[in-house]
């Protein structure tokens, strides 16, 4: 069943389209991460202008963490004052990431920098989390204690200015870290299509030392925000979310994430880091390795003429 | 440069006859309507030779879409990377482009009536403008330089393989078949990426390798229904919309958790 977008102006398959939808829903709900990084490239693959497939693909995120974040405010595992905190640096950043994403699109340079993002970004931060999380299962396999975690506080977290309490993460900090995280991951998320979680998750575990069971949900509450107002912003300045694609994706986004959600308890939560970690490099090098290989097509059409 | 010389002209007037041929033709639709069904349309044109004295004719039915800017870049190798160049900007390009005849092209008439009448893809006046300069060379005024050099044919054979990849431009030399003696008929396939606008179907009728006689048909492709109504609530009420696509996302977010729970 074929249907027409638009938007987009181009005609896809619905079906293929909600199971995809669902798919990375099953994903998002799985791990706590929007999905977008794994979508919006598949949209792209399927023809979709890149422009309206960055756009609505914050609007299916927004879905997708909607129906699992719920959850996890009933299990009282969401800080709703961090996740307002980097919400706020979140929403200067997609203003920020929206204007440069503009300026690339102008230049022509647009592909390689989302390109080199997914790169750098995905490859990095995938290759850490497999790293770290398969040394933990092979410690627990040998018997051997977890690592200690050091409670050791980073300095720079206590020493800045304006600190504030965050009673569900126990934590007692600057809000410098927290917005500036916010800033950098909107901008991202602006450029590259995604909500972020891939990097909230790892930077709040690591960097703000927050206690894992809250992560997640605040991950996800952040995302909400900010890909909400992506959306709008979107929408109104550049008329580029697709409001039938976005539908599509979201029918099964939503389910999907129910089920990735309950699926979650069945798996240790080293043994999610590290499968996440997988399809995170993989995705990352997928992108990135493009710009190594010689094109078949040496030109390419852009999008609008500016 | 050749590729760069004005666009067609009308055409030579027929030269004078008793009985002037003349050719006459009609579509099976003029108005596509772009519903959310809609996965590309074919469109039927039926005509007719009408010629007294019966000489030998050739039919070229010539379709083109609205006219749009392409932006196009070239993948250039800088330290291991394949890195797009500088955009150009193409003009003259219709976003929709198909060339059928009874015979190919170049059989049918010489090169400069092809050229003058902008019949087949080799003769449509595709030309980067930002990229030229006019000057002054050994003594001639007026003539123009492209910035892109010896590289220009490359750039605009790309545009059209890009295009035609795309299924956006077509010659087809066997496209207009005489189904009766004088009536002849050829499709029009517009695929679901066909731009939307006002299209042309220009059908001339050639005899001895001249234009004789010429029929302008028109084709419009346009949204409708839910499609067009979308389409300009997202352009004419852009926040609102925003804030509705929003909206929908949440409120689905909300009742599937609300759904999973009691299940």
């Amino acid at each position: 069943m074929d249907f027409y977008l638009p938007i987009a102006e181009v005609s896809v398959n619905a079906p293929l389209l909600v199971a995809l939808g669902a798919a990375v829903g099953f994903v998002s709900g799985l791990f706590g991460i929007g999905g977008g990084f794994l979508m919006t490239p598949v949209l792209v693959f399927l023809g979709i202008p890149p422009v309206v497939a960055v756009a609505s693909e914050a609007n299916h995120v927004a879905a997708s963490s909607m129906s699992s974040v719920i959850a996890y405010g009933r299990r009282r595992a969401v800080d709703f004052r961090m996740g307002g905190v980097l919400a706020a640096g979140g929403a200067v950043g997609s203003f920020l990431g929206v204007e440069i994403f503009r300026w690339l699109r102008l230049l022509g340079q647009a592909d390689l920098v989302v390109s080199l993002s997914y790169l750098i970004f995905l490859g990095v931060i995938g290759g850490l989390m497999l790293s770290e999380s398969v040394g933990a299962i092979l410690r627990r396999r040998r018997g051997e204690p977890p690592r200690a975690r050091r409670d050791r506080r980073p300095l720079w977290l206590y020493g800045l200015p304006l600190k504030m309490r965050f009673p569900r993460s126990r934590l007692y900090i600057s809000v410098i870290p927290p917005v500036a995280l916010g800033v950098f991951v909107g901008v991202l998320s602006a450029i590259m299509g995604v909500g972020g979680g891939f990097i909230l998750v790892p930077a709040m575990v690591y960097l703000l030392r927050m206690p894992a069971g809250v992560v997640v949900g605040t991950s996800l509450f952040q995302i909400i925000i900010t890909t909400s107002l992506t959306s709008v912003l979107q929408a109104g300045r550049n008329q580029t979310v697709d409001i039938v694609l976005a539908t599509l994706l979201l029918i099964g986004g939503v389910l999907g994430a129910q089920l990735g959600a309950k699926a979650s308890a069945r798996f240790r939560a080293e043994e999610l880091r590290a499968l996440l970690g997988l399809i995170v490099l993989l995705m990352g090098l997928q992108m990135g390795l493009g710009l190594f290989v010689t094109p078949d097509e040496p030109f390419v059409m852009m999008q609008g003429a500016g | 440069m050749a590729a760069d010389l004005p666009p067609a002209g009308p055409p030579a007037a027929p030269p004078p006859a008793l009985a002037a041929p003349s050719v006459s033709a009609a579509l099976t639709e003029t108005q596509v309507r772009v519903t959310s069904s809609f996965s590309g349309a074919r469109i039927v044109l039926y005509g007719a030779v009408l010629d007294p004295a019966d000489r030998p004719s050739d039919v070229v039915v010539i379709v083109r879409g609205p006219d749009q800017p392409i932006r196009m870049a070239r993948k250039t190798r800088v330290a291991g990377l394949w890195i797009n160049s500088r955009p150009v900007v193409f003009q003259g390009a219709p976003g929709f482009y198909m060339a059928a005849s009874t015979r190919p092209l170049e059989t049918i008439a010489g090169f400069g009536t092809l050229r003058r009448l902008g019949a087949g893809i080799d003769h449509l006046a595709i030309n980067a403008p930002m990229e030229q300069r006019i000057e002054t060379r050994y003594g001639v005024r007026d003539v123009v330089v492209s910035r892109l050099g010896a590289d220009y044919l490359d750039w605009r054979r790309a545009v059209v393989r890009l295009k035609e990849n795309a299924g956006l431009y077509d010659t087809d030399s066997t496209g207009v078949r005489f189904v009766d003696k004088d009536l002849f008929r050829a499709e029009i396939d517009l695929p679901a990426e066909a731009p939307i606008g006002a299209y042309t179907a220009e059908i001339l009728l050639f005899q001895n390798g001249e234009p004789v006689h010429r029929r302008m048909r028109s084709l419009t492709v346009e949204k409708a229904g839910a499609e067009r109504a979308l389409y300009l609530f997202a352009h004419r009420r852009p926040w609102f919309y925003g804030l509705a696509t929003v909206i929908i996302a949440l409120g689905a977010g909300w009742a599937a958790s609300v759904a999973f729970r009691r299940s």
